[in-house]
């Protein structure tokens, strides 16, 4: 991200309050990650340390270090959703998408090589009615079985 | 008593039924340490606020005719305090809390020899094992090292990571960080000695955060490094002009015996 656009988010929060983390949702929206060089500048533009920003991104799961793919897979693991086998649902998933289940920081957040999708996991929408659930890009489906898994990522341009 | 005198109330407080006289507003944790009663702590450093993170010096606090657990450290002595320090409640509580420590910072003779103080000599926890570890497997993550950096350096050079079980300390991106000053009070207020740095020549390499280096002072007399530069610069900042121009690049070895020559040089021989 470019000086200009950081300044532009920057004046758009001119009151400390929620202001740090309101300028690093914005990046995190327009860049689709949290890159190391804009986070530097915010740190000396903000003059907030670094140490402070960084703990902040890896804290949240919101906020992702690494570029997060064109379509954003995110996998219910609330309780009901476990219940109807939401394990299965993931595990397909990372099947067919050629992903590993291991995590580093405690963050699940693994994105494709070809950088079409990122699949991460998340507790609860609020659709228990329909679990398992997921969310592709903010469309939601219900009633999910590994079969029908295929079918969701054809839509979104996924190749058998 | 602090170290300044009593400014403040005596006031009686009891202790497992017994009564002692004790500064009113005290840290109670302080009062039983001066009293010889035993507490054991690990994160309680009297350069900080009492922040309770570690929850070993657990006691029990008397109001009314019950008892609430509450860490010592966070206590503040007044008049008619009671605690009961070893109560089934207490010592079941610290003993688990022991265990858990044995998991969490297996590499660690600081817990280890504490917790077989108080009898706990094995965990049934999974032992917390990270290859390369840069603080040793001996982090309790108390955060005492970040909040010295913060509060008192005020350089904020390290911080937590990550979140839950992986949470770790260190500089941001895990790389050598300029904010570093190299003067590594972290080294020495971590209760459990994870912390390691290295002098090597005229630079000071922080192992644990990342490999941060940082020059050292060396001094203008003997050629010896003794202080690193950043923080040489800190301190001087804050002294009266007139005497850092002569002492400014003088290791303290040096400083002394460059004092006392001037000062004999002074007294007039009898």
């Amino acid at each position: 991200m470019d000086e200009k656009t950081l300044d532009g988010i920057i004046e758009k929060y001119p009151y400390p309050a929620g202001r740090t983390l309101g300028i690093l949702r914005e990046i995190q929206l327009q860049e689709r990650h949290i890159p190391m060089d804009t986070l530097k500048l915010v740190s000396v533009k903000l003059e907030v340390p670094l140490s402070e920003l960084f703990a902040l991104v890896t804290f949240y799961s919101f906020f992702s270090l690494k570029p997060v793919g064109e379509h954003l897979i995110t996998v219910c693991m609330g309780t009901p959703c476990h219940v109807k086998g939401a394990e299965k649902i993931l595990e397909t998933l990372q099947g067919h998408l050629g992903l590993s289940g291991d995590t580093q920081d405690g963050k699940y957040l693994q994105t494709t090589p070809d950088n079409l999708f990122t699949v991460e996991i998340a507790r609860c929408f609020g659709a228990c009615s329909m679990a398992p659930v997921l969310h592709v890009d903010g469309d939601l489906h219900g009633y999910v079985t590994p079969e029908r898994i295929p079918d969701i990522l054809e839509i979104y341009g996924w190749k058998r | 008593m602090s170290l300044f005198g009593s400014m403040n109330r005596m006031v009686t407080i009891t202790i497992n039924k017994n009564q002692y006289l004790a500064e009113e507003g005290e840290i109670f944790l302080l009062t039983a340490m001066r009293l010889n009663i035993d507490i054991p702590h690990l994160c309680y450093e009297k350069a900080l606020e009492p922040y309770g993170a570690c929850r070993l010096c657990m006691v029990d606090l008397v109001t009314c005719g019950k008892t609430t657990m509450t860490p010592a450290c966070t206590i503040k002595v007044h008049n008619g305090l009671e605690i009961l320090t070893d109560t089934p409640q207490i010592i079941k509580h610290r003993n688990l809390l022991f265990e858990l420590y044995l998991a969490e910072a297996p590499k660690s003779e600081v817990i280890r020899e504490m917790a077989a103080k108080y009898g706990v000599k094995k965990t049934r926890f999974l032992k917390k094992i990270v290859h390369e570890d840069p603080l040793l497997g001996k982090c309790i993550l108390c955060g005492l090292c970040v909040r010295v950096c913060t509060e008192i350096m005020g350089t904020c050079a390290i911080n937590f990571i990550n979140r839950g079980p992986y949470t770790v300390i260190n500089t941001p991106f895990f790389e050598q960080n300029p904010d570093c000053a190299g003067c590594a009070a972290c080294a020495q207020v971590c209760p459990t000695k994870a912390i390691v740095f290295e002098d090597r020549d005229a630079e000071r390499v922080m192992q644990s955060w990342s490999g941060t280096t940082v020059p050292l002072a060396t001094c203008s007399s003997c050629k010896k490094s003794f202080a690193p530069e950043k923080l040489m610069h800190k301190v001087l900042d804050k002294l009266d002009p007139a005497i850092i121009e002569e002492i400014k690049s003088l290791c303290p070895e040096c400083r002394r015996q460059h004092i006392t020559r001037k000062v004999i040089r002074k007294v007039p021989k009898s």
